[in-house]
This record gives C-alpha cells, sequence and structure tokens, in this order.
C-alpha cells in the first residue's frame, strides 16, 4: 500500500467569514467564476474523457477547489474523487493518467518516498509536456512543474519541493479495473545515477488518441 | 618601504583568500560527501521500514485470511488482496533497495520466495473457501499450524534487520566522522585565517610604527637644518656686516691714498728740480712738467726717448765705456748731486746737478728716478 501523501499546507490562512481576507477571496472568486463562466458543479468522468481540447495545463485547472482529504483506500474511485472534490495526491495522479493517457499523451506515474515514514507523494508526467502534474500545486497559477525526464530527476524535484530527502522513486502502472499498481522501475538514490533503470527506457511507442 | 609592505599586506590577503577559497571547496566537498552518509542511513531506514512493512502487511493479511474463512466476509476478502498487493511492493522495493549490498540482496530473494509460497497458500485458501471445499481448506490451514512460514518469514526478516541495523551504526558513523571533518575544516580554515589576519595586523602596525619613527627623525633633522640655516644665516650677516666695514675702511683707504697721490703729483709738478722716472734699460718713462718747460719738449715726445739723449753726467770717471747710471742703477746705489749736463729740444745744454734713486719693487730694482737740479746761475 503507498504510503498517504503528506502535504505542505498550501493556504495558511484559509477563507473564513472572520478573516477579512477569507471574504476578498471569496468575492473575487465570486466574480471571476462568473466573468469566466467557470463552472460550480462536479466534473464528471464523461465530461473529463470527452473534452475534445483536454491538455494537461487544462486538466490541471480543473482541480484548483479541491481539497486535500487523506483516503484510507490506496486508490479513491474517480467517480467519487471528482464527485466528493476530495482527495490524495495519488487520486489526481492517476486521475490525470488515465485521462491524458486516453488522449494520446504519455504519461508516467511516478512514487517519490522521502524519508521517514508515510512520506510519500505520487506525480504524473507528461513526456510532451515535459512536466509533472502535482496535486499541490492545483492552486498555483503555474500548475505545471517543468522538470527532467529521468526519473531521478522528478524525485529531486518533487523532494525539493518537500525541502525534504527522497531515498528511493518508483515509476508504475495503474488501472482503475485491476486496482492494482505495478512497479516498472525503482530508482534507487543512492545506486550510480548512471545505473538508473529507466535509463534504458525502450523508444517510445505510439498511442492511440481518443 | 611603503612597497614592500603593500606587497607583503596584498600577499597576506592573497593567502587569505586562498585559504577562504580552500575552506570553502573543501567543506561543500565534506558537505557533499556528508550528505552522501546521510543518503545512506537514510537508504538503511528505508529497507528497514520495508522489511517492517513487508512483515506488518503480511501479518495483517494472514489475520485477514483467518477470519475470512471463519466469516467469509467479502471486505476481508479485499483486505486479504489488499495486502498481499502491499507485500508485493514492499518485496519489489527491498530488491531494488538492496541492489547495491549483493549480501542483503540474496537473503531479499530468498525471502521473496518465502513470501511467494506464503502468497500461493493464501490464494489456495482464498479459493478452496471461496470454492467451498471444506476438505482441503482444513488440510491447507492444518499443514500451517504453528504458522511456520510466518516464522520463518519473520526470522528472516529479523536477520535481515539487524543486518540493516550494523549498517546503520557503521552509515551513521561515517556520516558523523565527515561532519567532525567538516567542523575541523571550517575550524582550521577560520583560526588560519584569524592568524593570518593577526599577521596583517602586525604588519601594519609595524609599518605604522617604523613611518612614525621615520617621521620624528625626519622632524629631528628639519629642526636640525633648521637650526644650521639660522646658524649660518647669522654668520653670513656678521660676514657681510665686517664686509661692508672693511669696505668702508678701503674706501676711504683709498681716498687717502688718491689724496696722498694728488697731492704728491702736485708736489712734484710744483717744484722746479726736473724729475724723469726711467725704466730699467735708462729709457723715460714719466717726466714732470719743470722738464717740459726747462727742456721744451712735450711729455709725448719725450716719453721712451733713453735718458741719454736728454742728461749726460760730464764726471765718468776716463771710463767712456761704463755708464755710471746704469752701473748705480744695477747695483742699486744712488747717486748724488753729480754733475751733468741737459740737452734741451734745440740741443743747447744746461748744467745741472745729477740725482739717481733706485726704485725697487720688494727686493727687485725695477727702475729709477733721476732728479736734476738747476745750477744756480753765476750772478752778475
Amino acid at each position: 500500500m503507498i504510503p498517504p501523501s503528506h502535504h505542505r499546507p498550501v493556504e495558511a490562512f484559509p477563507p473564513s467569514p472572520r478573516n477579512g481576507v477569507g471574504w476578498r477571496r471569496l468575492w473575487r472568486a465570486g466574480i471571476l467564476s462568473s466573468l469566466l463562466c467557470v463552472r460550480l458543479s462536479a466534473l464528471t468522468m464523461d465530461e473529463l474523457m470527452n473534452d475534445p481540447k483536454m491538455t494537461p495545463q487544462r486538466f490541471a485547472g480543473l482541480f484548483a477547489d479541491f481539497k486535500f482529504v487523506l483516503q484510507p483506500f490506496d486508490v479513491q474511485d474517480p467517480k467519487v474523487f471528482l464527485k466528493t472534490q476530495s482527495g490524495d495526491c495519488i487520486d489526481y495522479a492517476v486521475l490525470a493518467d488515465h485521462v491524458l493517457g486516453a488522449k494520446g499523451y504519455e504519461t508516467r506515474l511516478i512514487r517519490v518516498e522521502m524519508v521517514g515514514s508515510n512520506i510519500g507523494h505520487a506525480v504524473c508526467y507528461v513526456t510532451e509536456s515535459k512536466a509533472y502534474l502535482d496535486y499541490n500545486n492545483r492552486v498555483y497559477f503555474v500548475k505545471l512543474q517543468k522538470c527532467g525526464a529521468t526519473i531521478r530527476e522528478i524525485a529531486g524535484k518533487v523532494a525539493a519541493s518537500f525541502d525534504a530527502n527522497w531515498t528511493f522513486a518508483m515509476e508504475f502502472t495503474y488501472n482503475y479495473k485491476e486496482d492494482k499498481k505495478h512497479p516498472v522501475y525503482i530508482v534507487v538514490k543512492t545506486d550510480p545515477p548512471a545505473k538508473d533503470p529507466d535509463l534504458a527506457r525502450p523508444p517510445r511507442a505510439a498511442k492511440p488518441s481518443g | 618601504m611603503k612597497d614592500k609592505t603593500i606587497r607583503r599586506v596584498l600577499f597576506f590577503f592573497l593567502l587569505i583568500s586562498a585559504v577562504l577559497v580552500a575552506v570553502a571547496v573543501r567543506a561543500v566537498v565534506n558537505i557533499n560527501r556528508s550528505m552522501a552518509s546521510s543518503d545512506w542511513v537514510n537508504h538503511t531506514h528505508s529497507v528497514i521500514l520495508e522489511l517492517e512493512g513487508l512483515r506488518a502487511d503480511l501479518v495483517f493479511g494472514d489475520g485477514a485470511l483467518h477470519t475470512f474463512v471463519l466469516t467469509g466476509d467479502a471486505r476481508d476478502q479485499a483486505a486479504i488482496r489488499a495486502a498481499l498487493n502491499s507485500v508485493s511492493d514492499h518485496v519489489d522495493i527491498a530488491k531494488a533497495l538492496t541492489r547495491g549490498e549483493p549480501a542483503q540482496n540474496a537473503e531479499v530473494a530468498e525471502l521473496e520466495t518465502l513470501v511467494d509460497k506464503q502468497g500461493a497458500f493464501m490464494r489456495d485458501v482464498l479459493a478452496a473457501k471461496q470454492g467451498g471445499n471444506a476438505d482441503a481448506l482444513r488440510a491447507l490451514l492444518a499443514a500451517d499450524a504453528g504458522r511456520a512460514a510466518i516464522q520463518e518469514i519473520n526470522q528472516k526478516i529479523k536477520k535481515l534487520k539487524d543486518e540493516e541495523m550494523a549498517l546503520l551504526t557503521e552509515r551513521d558513523t561515517a556520516s558523523y566522522l565527515q561532519a567532525q571533518t567538516t567542523r575541523w575544516t571550517v575550524w582550521s580554515g577560520v583560526v588560519l585565517d584569524v592568524l593570518l589576519l593577526g599577521g596583517v595586523a602586525w604588519l601594519i602596525r609595524d609599518d605604522i610604527a617604523a613611518r612614525q619613527k621615520a617621521a620624528i627623525a625626519l622632524q629631528a633633522a628639519n629642526e636640525q637644518l633648521e637650526q644650521r640655516v639660522k646658524e649660518r644665516t647669522a654668520e653670513l650677516v656678521a660676514a657681510n656686516a665686517k664686509l661692508s666695514s672693511e669696505n668702508l675702511e678701503r674706501r676711504w683707504a683709498n681716498q687717502a691714498m688718491e689724496h696722498q697721490l694728488r697731492y704728491n703729483n702736485l708736489i712734484i709738478n710744483s717744484i722746479t728740480d726736473l724729475v724723469f722716472v726711467i725704466t730699467k734699460p735708462l729709457n723715460i718713462s714719466r717726466i714732470n712738467p719743470a722738464v717740459s718747460r726747462q727742456t721744451g719738449f712735450d711729455l709725448s715726445e719725450i716719453v721712451d726717448l733713453p735718458l741719454k739723449k736728454v742728461v749726460r753726467l760730464t764726471a765718468t770717471g776716463g771710463d767712456a765705456m761704463f755708464d755710471p747710471v746704469a752701473r748705480a742703477l744695477n747695483d742699486g746705489r744712488d747717486l748724488q748731486d753729480q754733475p751733468a749736463l741737459l740737452v734741451d729740444k734745440r740741443d743747447r745744454t744746461i748744467p745741472v746737478r745729477f740725482n739717481l734713486f733706485p726704485l725697487r719693487d720688494r727686493d727687485k730694482i725695477v727702475g729709477g728716478v733721476v732728479i736734476l737740479q738747476l745750477s744756480p746761475t753765476p750772478r752778475a
């Protein structure tokens, strides 16, 4: 079982009626939502899968209002994740992998394990964007984190975002139907970088889009 | 002195900079090594965590299996499946983590075999339960009495953990020593730099002291020079005053001499005796006005004429070849009151009394003075 994600607080002062800053944020969010015609109802899997304009950037922009809630199960059912608008890093990463992979993007699920117990984090790397989608970045303006393609580079960047050291990182595959993670490559930090198993990755095979 | 000091100070500062750079480079290298050591410590912790996770999931799965056998609850079945998946993950990760440690990696491989065996057993139990095959289920569980497989896995995990703990101690010691080296490097560099800075301070202080000493010496030399200038000026003023006084005296003396000379000339010119100044070869060089009056010669006509042309001694002592005037002059003797004849411009002769006085410049005779006295005219 992948340990639940450890998240740093993304907002030190969440919106609150008692907090002037919170009221202002809510007011701005309302005005902007009206102006930009942003839908406030819950997303559905169909909408995500059938969006012809779906890109990694667009996908990342749909989760700004989602809350971080540590789930007891390894990967949440995507419909529950979208409906409740709450989940953790692996729910988001697996959903991104599922949706963007179906759109023809080459996506990779990466789990980065940091020092200590239960400090793991999962992201979805998109080769075409040379960036990864991180649930922690959903509220920031720049939601895609540019990064090199090797697991070591991704692990280094993810760990740096936590101000932590990483010990190992694993690329894995997952599908909702089977509900099982399959390790593809495991990179250990103390191993010589030249011997990282993902460096021997075979050339990319063309994926059918749609 | 100045240039030398600047060179020395620059040299010291270069040395200090070199030490700082060396310490910084060394510290960064040590920090990198320290981080590498720390990574190994973290790595060891990670292996231990994976082994612990493996054991926990295995025990949890085993418990869920026995519960499922009793209850047949689907949730327990899902828990078994999740536990088996998780166990598989832990084994894969443990294998990857021990890639660089062949002994541990071999043990993890053995552990994997045991875990696979246990997994197969659990799947068999699940299948027997789901298939309603009570005899097979009973037989399987009976074979697992005492949970020997789990015990063996636990033993293996414990052994691996102990080895990892030993590695942890070793790596932690390396990390500590690395940190200690970094501390020593930094402190040594700081101490060396402080010493070098002290050296620079001493050098500057020494230079300032030398400059102060030189300034004092220069001031003393200036004062001495000033004193000497004052003394010399005073001497010059005194000498000038003395010279002025001497000049005044000399001028007075010259004026007195000029007066005397003028009076002498007046006396000579006023007397009636005829005065000739002659050179040593007996030529006339000067005369007084009485000569011109008596002879009719102008000064220009008579100067340079031989004395013989104008004056002749009448008594020569019978030796015509011998000139008594030349002889007396050579001997430095006076000739006084000698009878002589004066020959004027018209060749007339006048009897006179001849007197010769040699002229001396120090001990050398340079000429003479001839004074002719007119003989008294016989009274009628």
